[in-house]
């Protein structure tokens, strides 16, 4: 989760995040590097006591900020369309996990585990256990291995829903009649929050996303403890 | 479309047609009393439609006067009407500019002029309205802000207690929340303090 205030991403727990923050690092820079060149223009064009009203054209000039904006450009198309074919690597996911919309709540199933499902409401306000985040916090969590290439299909019941993550850098809009597909591996054990990120209605703001990514073992002993309950 | 006559002939289809001798001396008489007052004081241009006479001449055609830095020559004089004492300054001006004094030559710059350079380039003392004018509608809005809260807004949740946040924050730190570089990177959990 963020902390208060924080203006940045939240530290990766997957290695494409990772990968997206190094490129968010680069196209940062490159970005600052063209507003500040871009301001000094201005503040020495304002500031000039010279003019000259008989300028026409000038071709070296022109080629060179038509040619140096495209290599700019080349510079960060190809990291970026690198991270992209990256995100759809073949990967071979050792679980499944259905994730389905709802308004306003989300419900996963491991199929991979006869009819292992649940639903996963916000936990209210007023019901916080001390210490507990505020519209983050969900009744159930999903369980997932760590260290694991897991596979999350997305869709929803009803109205469009996005499933997102940032800490895994996970995004996937619920679209109603359609199955989409992500893939990730969580590097690190922990519990990563995310939030709906498609206007669905009243209750948009209030069903979270929270992954609790432990070791193998424990994720076992859940399965057998959440399909004993069942 | 339009046609571009010059003064001449505009004299020429304006003053009465008399006999060709009395035509021909109204034309010189005509192009004389307008070379006085300089060709380029009234329009050169005339707006001509179909042979019936002259259409309205309109004020953003004629030439302007402009005090503009980067353009110092504007198309005329500042001061088109002449009063009796500055006829007589750019009568003496046609003489040894040696024998104008300093107030006769500042007198026939003003008369060609509105601003000088250093006018044109002074500073005003502009920005600091401004300034001011942003500073007031800020305080205005830090007012309205205040306002909203005390009469408009309800209280915020229990979890904004000093206590919950206290809680919320060792939390946050058991959980290593971003241990990477973020949250729990900061705090140093041998000492338990934040890292310096």
């Amino acid at each position: 989760m963020a902390h208060p205030s924080q203006l940045g991403f939240q530290d990766a727990a997957s290695p494409l995040m990772e990968e997206l923050l190094h490129f968010h690092d680069h196209a940062l820079m490159i970005v600052l590097l063209i507003s500040v060149f871009v301001l000094y223009i201005i503040v020495t064009m304002i500031t000039a006591k010279l003019t000259d009203k008989l300028i026409l054209d000038s071709q070296e000039i022109e080629i060179i900020w038509t040619v140096l904006p495209a290599i700019v450009l080349i510079m960060i198309a190809l990291p970026s369309l690198r991270i992209l074919y990256l995100m759809d690597e073949i990967n071979d996911p050792h679980l499944t996990i259905k994730a389905m919309g709802h308004q306003w709540y989300w419900s996963y199933e491991y199929t991979d585990y006869d009819d292992l499902g649940f639903d996963s409401y916000m936990i209210p306000t007023q019901d916080l256990a001390p210490g507990q985040f505020r519209l983050l916090e969900a009744d159930h969590r999903m369980v997932i291995p760590m260290e694991s290439p897991i596979r999350v299909l997305i869709s929803a019941e009803d109205v469009l829903h996005s499933w997102a993550v940032p800490s895994l850098g996970v995004k996937v809009d619920a679209v109603p009649g359609r199955l989409n597909q992500t893939t990730f591996i969580v590097n690190r054990p922990g519990v990563f929050y995310g939030q709906c990120s498609e206007i669905c209605g009243a209750n948009h703001s209030f069903m979270p996303i929270v992954i609790e990514a432990v070791p193998l073992a424990h994720f076992e002993n859940w399965t057998s403890l959440m399909m004993e309950d069942a | 479309m339009f046609i571009r006559q010059s003064a001449e002939s505009v004299e020429r289809q304006i003053l009465p047609k008399a006999s060709a001798d009395g035509a021909r001396k109204s034309e010189m008489l005509a192009t004389r009393a307008l070379s006085l007052v300089g060709k380029r004081a009234i329009s050169t241009s005339v707006c001509v439609r179909g042979g019936h006479g002259v259409a309205k001449v309109e004020e953003y055609t004629l030439p302007a006067y402009f005090d503009r830095p980067d353009n110092p020559l504007p198309d005329i004089r500042y001061v088109q009407s002449l009063s009796a004492e500055q006829q007589s300054l750019k009568e003496k001006e046609k003489g040894s500019w040696a024998a104008l004094s300093n107030e006769e030559k500042l007198a026939l710059y003003r008369i060609s002029f509105n601003q000088s350079f250093a006018e044109m380039k002074k500073a005003s003392g502009e920005w600091k309205s401004v300034l001011g004018g942003v500073f007031f509608f800020i305080g205005f809005t830090g007012l309205v802000v205040l306002w909203q809260r005390k009469y408009v807004y309800g209280p915020v949740p229990h979890t904004f207690d000093p206590e919950y946040k206290a809680k919320e924050l060792q939390r946050m730190l058991d959980m290593r929340i971003s241990p990477v570089e973020g949250f729990a990177a900061n705090w140093d959990y041998e000492n338990k303090q934040w890292k310096k």
